[in-house]
């Protein structure tokens, strides 16, 4: 009951709205595929496990006034202080806040004095408290202790003994080797002992290749500014927020002292990745609806046009099923030749994607999907005005006008 | 004749007020989705130093690994060693020199019940503000001397002397900073270049620093950067903070002003016979390599319009093509479903001009329309955009009357091109079958 | 006033080519009300789209009011269609979204005159047709024969010398189509030009002259007379 040869003639007739259609179809798959890979790119760097209890730590900054400022004295009094916060899980010191964007990374070898083919790995210098503080999961070794902990200033050089390292960092320097008791040097002859692993820290920058390698050491300065990271029981983050900035003015005014949550860290660290996904998002879906507007709008005037010709098809026994479906089938036909074009016409975009703008490849399975779904949105754009068809009365035909 | 045609395109818009909200919408769609985009990638590559991108350079020497290049397009590190940065500064060449870092202190006023706070400084020499063109509201900037020796003068933004002095003259007064005073020198007026091209290795959208110190204070007050800090040779790095000054780490960002191609190449060789100099010492292990870039390159070599923001101007353009595609096709359902009316016209005399001309109009009656609706689109946008980054895009994410112009200028040329062939058709159309009556 | 000599029109589809007109000569002179009579398909429209400048003839010579019209461009030609000739159909051919003044309007704007000067003439040609009352109604409120007279209104009003009619009465009732056609006359001795096509043998009898197109061809109705005599010869 097809009739593909002079549907085929009717839409040659007719090709420009036709070929309109289908170009609206083949740009929207040429971009929707593209933006779709982007947005799942994205989507899943934000929910990567950052290996951190986030949503409990508050990050502290304190800068003090005085030029001569004892701030290796006020990190062990305000320790003290801030541990013993009702509701406070524990505290640490750190040079940088975690996933912040802001932090300092070194290079590190296997052997004394190489100078190639090193590691690149965020660094850390903090105290015994990080792993229960930040969440972390130690997997293997041990933590630093108390006695292990250097505070000097900083300009002084002081070698550093042991160092905490997270699983990505230890497989990418000893791959396939019990990191535990090898060493690390950092361009010179002193060795630093691997003595602990933990699972996972994603370290300062989100958008860093090497994100994940991160080596933690006991140390603290005496710098003009240090951070602190506090990390409240469950569900009390935001009532510990409240006093912390009056508790440390408290205990010694000399400061001024800043506090934000990590999560807001977090949230701007992934601000230019969310935005994208945003973005992307709403375009794809408002590119959606706007060539279905269009396609109901053409597949209506169409109708329009063709109503006497629907008509005498009635009148001759085509059934309403017969109408509607010529037109779906219709709309199937520009909708692949728009998937076809389209489809190519995405691959060669993505190509473009990936060398000039670093987008991820394009592969068959999300275009499939894209494919499909465009197919599902003209097919939908148009059912509504194919079923109307089907209710041009045969008397259509006889009635002139 | 204008008029009349204007008055029938309104006519016939609101005679079906469902396909003309249709097409005005995906117009003002398309537009808007554009104009956001644009109006951030068109506000991120503003160059602030455009009047002056011939003269002004920033300097970059290859003073790094000999094991492995600096890891950046031209492969030189973005700032220079201390120790370069002060041998590049005795050179009489340039007519200005700027070497600086960004910085911060704490902010307070003696006897002021302003609580101290925390302030983004800028330690740099003096020609900072002749090479960059800062403007200055009251006093200026400090003697050359301080630029080598320590002395506690500072510069105030507007911003910081309205909030520490009310915005009164406050030169020779006092401001204590990390507990140390300092007089004040000069106030600088507005001063916003968005990017902000002179520090785009930092955060290129950040607002200018609130106060301005000079570069001999280091050593009295031992200054460490508060921007990024690079080194590659942390063996060598000697005692106490005059081992960090000396050492191989760059962090000093470094700009010269070369009036002309003489006096260019002129400081080029300089360039040459400094490292060629440091070479003989064992330094600059590297080939010879250094770069002096103009504002306009620094910007594309420091990548400040990203690739994100880029993908998301192509987007935003395709997206554009797709509504001009849409708008043909319904403009064309439109047209030709009033074909007979223009058959009438027709015969009672319009020319096939005329006609077009008519349907031309009645198509950027729609592109005007949507223009409208999409610069509000495009507000709203940016206000989404301003949220969505979290305040990291202030500077940018904002529109001008400009970008309003190009709004309705491109939702004209949209609308004009969606009518083209639509308008043409129709006046092309034979207008005696639909006089016919049948 | 209209002189066609051996004009044909031909149209061309993919395959085949059908002659519409072929060597058709005919002259109408100022003043003549002229009904054209002809079967389904014999050019009789064909022809008053050439006489009325909107199609080409593809080829022989047209003058019309001594001035060869077959060469002159689209611009040319929709100026003598707006000052010289007047255009009624069978379906009325009203804009049905404009008003009766605006209809009106239509040829007057393309004229160019002024907006005192268009107000005038509408006026004076509603006032003709008798429908002065309801120049702000719009065509669908109206009745076919009401519709009719605006539609010889809208053809008036730049007063044209020249007046086409394509079945002007066929969408009409023999009481409206008298009616138009008393107009018609009416506007004749004024001095207008008609040409008429219509199948209503009644109408093409009341006209000074009755031509018939067959194949494409005038035939003349003496020729028809004239030709039996021409076979017994």
């Amino acid at each position: 009951m097809l009739e593909l040869q002079p549907m085929l003639s009717a839409l040659w007739r007719n090709k420009v709205p036709a070929l309109l259609i289908s170009l609206q179809l083949a740009l929207t798959l040429a971009i929707i595929s593209n933006i779709v890979i982007i947005i799942q790119e994205r989507i899943e760097k934000i929910g990567r496990p950052t290996g951190i209890a986030v949503e409990e730590i508050i990050a502290i900054n304190v800068m003090a006034i005085p030029q001569d400022y004892d701030m290796i004295g006020a990190i062990s009094a305000d320790m003290d202080l801030l541990r013993k916060l009702p509701l406070v899980k524990d505290a640490t010191v750190t040079n940088q806040v975690p996933l912040s964007q802001s932090g300092s990374a070194g290079t590190f070898y296997t052997q004394p004095n190489q100078k190639v083919g090193g590691e690149n790995s965020n660094r850390y210098n903090t105290d015994p408290n990080f792993i229960n503080t930040l969440g972390l999961k130690l997997v293997a070794g041990r933590n630093f202790t108390n006695t292990e902990m250097q505070y000097y200033d900083p300009s002084e050089i002081r070698d550093v003994n042991v160092a905490v390292i997270t699983q990505q960092f230890a497989e990418n320097i000893y791959p396939g080797q019990d990191p535990i008791g090898k060493p690390l040097y950092d361009g010179d002859s002193h060795p630093i002992e691997i003595i602990g692993v933990v699972e996972r820290h994603l370290g300062a920058w989100v958008d860093w290749s090497k994100a994940g390698n991160v080596a933690f050491f006991p140390i603290a300065r005496n710098t003009q500014d240090i951070n602190y990271l506090v990390r409240a029981e469950p569900g009390k983050r935001d009532e510990v927020l409240k006093t912390l900035v009056e508790k440390l003015s408290e205990r010694d005014p000399q400061r001024v002292i800043k506090t934000r949550i990590l999560s807001e860290y977090v949230a701007r660290s992934y601000a230019g990745d969310n935005l994208m996904v945003k973005v992307l998002s709403i375009v794809a879906a408002t590119l959606s609806f706007i060539v279905a507007l269009g396609i109901v709008g053409l597949t209506i005037f169409w109708i329009n046009q063709r109503a006497k010709q629907i008509g005498v098809k009635r009148a001759l026994g085509a059934t309403r099923s017969n109408i509607s479906r010529y037109f779906l089938v219709e709309n199937s036909l520009i909708a692949v030749t728009g998937i076809a074009l389209g489809s190519a016409a995405a691959l060669i975009v993505n190509q473009y994607m990936v060398r000039d703008y670093s987008q991820p490849v394009l592969t068959l399975v999300p275009l499939s999907i894209c494919a499909l779904l465009v197919l599902v949105v003209s097919l939908t754009a148009a059912l509504a005005p194919a079923l109307r068809a089907a209710n041009i009365s045969p008397a259509t035909a006889t009635r002139s006008v | 004749m204008i008029g009349y045609y204007i008055s029938l395109a309104l006519r016939s818009l609101r005679s079906t007020p469902i396909l003309s909200a249709l097409m005005v919408a995906a117009i003002a769609v398309g537009v808007g989705a554009s104009m956001t985009v644009l109006t951030l990638n068109y506000m991120m590559s503003q160059n602030a130093l455009e009047h002056k991108d011939d003269v002004l350079f920033a300097v970059q020497l290859d003073s790094w690994d000999v094991n492995k290049a600096y890891d950046n397009a031209n492969e030189i590190p973005w700032q220079l060693t201390y120790k370069d940065a002060q041998a590049l500064l005795r050179s009489d060449i340039p007519t200005h020199q700027v070497a600086m870092h960004r910085y911060g202190f704490t902010v307070e006023l003696e006897d002021s019940a302003i609580r101290p706070y925390t302030a983004d400084i800028r330690v740099t020499t003096r020609d900072f503000f002749s090479l960059f063109d800062v403007p200055f509201i009251y006093g200026g900037t400090w003697e050359k001397t301080a630029d080598g020796s320590p002395m506690q003068v500072v510069v105030l933004s507007k911003a910081t002397n309205e909030k520490l002095f009310s915005g009164e003259n406050s030169v020779g007064k006092t401001v204590v900073l990390n507990s140390q005073p300092f007089t004040v020198i000069g106030v600088i007026d507005t001063w916003e270049p968005s990017p902000k091209i002179y520090d785009v290795n930092n955060s290129s959208f950040a607002e200018v620093e609130s106060l301005f110190v000079p570069f001999g204070l280091h050593r009295k007050l031992e200054i460490y950067s508060w921007g990024n800090t690079n080194g590659w040779d942390s063996g060598e790095e000697g005692e106490g903070y005059e081992g960090f000054l000396q050492s191989e780490s760059v962090w000093i960002q470094f700009w010269v002003e070369l009036s002309d191609s003489e006096q260019k190449a002129g400081y080029e060789s300089f360039l040459t016979a400094y490292i060629q100099g440091q070479k003989d010492q064992g330094r600059f292990e590297r080939p010879l390599k250094f770069a002096l870039s103009k504002p306009s390159e620094w910007l594309v070599l420091n990548e400040v319009l990203s690739d994100d923001n880029r993908v998301l101007g192509w987007v935003s353009l395709a997206f554009l093509l797709v509504c001009v595609i849409n708008a043909v096709a319904l403009l064309l359902a439109k047209f030709l479903r009033k074909a007979p009316e223009a058959g009438v016209r027709r015969a009672l005399g319009a020319s096939r001009n005329a006609i077009f001309t008519q349907h031309l109009i009645e198509s950027s009656t729609i592109g005007i329309l949507g223009g409208i609706a999409g610069i509000l689109l495009a507000f709203m946008g940016i206000s989404g955009i301003r949220y969505l980054a979290m305040g990291q895009l202030d500077t940018v994410a904002r529109i001008d009357w400009v970008m309003v112009a190009a709004a309705i200028g491109l939702a004209l040329i949209a609308s004009l091109l969606a009518g083209l062939y639509p308008a043409w058709r129709i006046s092309r159309t034979n207008p005696s079958i639909y006089l016919k009556t049948q | 006033m209209l002189k066609m000599h051996n004009v044909r029109k031909s149209f061309r589809t993919d395959t085949i080519e059908t002659h519409a007109l072929r060597d058709f000569s005919l002259e109408v002179k100022e003043g003549e009300f002229v009904s054209v009579t002809g079967p389904s398909g014999s050019g009789k429209t064909t022809f008053l789209n050439i006489a009325g400048l909107l199609e080409t003839p593809t080829g022989g010579q047209y003058l019309l009011d001594s001035e060869d019209v077959s060469n002159l461009n689209d611009r040319q030609r929709s100026r003598l269609r707006n000052e010289k000739i007047g255009f009624i159909f069978q379906g009325f051919n009203l804009i049905p979204d404009l008003n009766l003044f605006d209809n009106i309007d239509v040829p007057l704007r393309y004229r160019g005159f002024n907006a005192k000067e268009r107000r005038k003439r509408i006026e004076k040609v509603l006032e003709q047709v008798g429908l002065s009352a309801r120049a702000k109604h719009l065509p669908a409120q109206l009745s076919g024969g009401q519709q009719q007279r605006v539609a010889i209104a809208r053809a008036l009003a730049g007063e044209p010398r020249f007046l086409l009619a394509d079945e002007p009465t066929g969408n009409l009732d023999s009481l409206m189509a008298r009616q138009v056609m008393e107009l018609l006359e009416f506007i004749n001795e004024w001095g207008t030009t008609i040409v008429m096509v219509t199948h209503d043998p009644e109408l093409a009898r009341r006209a000074h002259r009755n031509i018939q197109i067959v194949d494409g061809q005038v035939c003349d109705l003496r020729t028809l007379t004239e030709q039996p005599e021409a076979a017994t010869a």
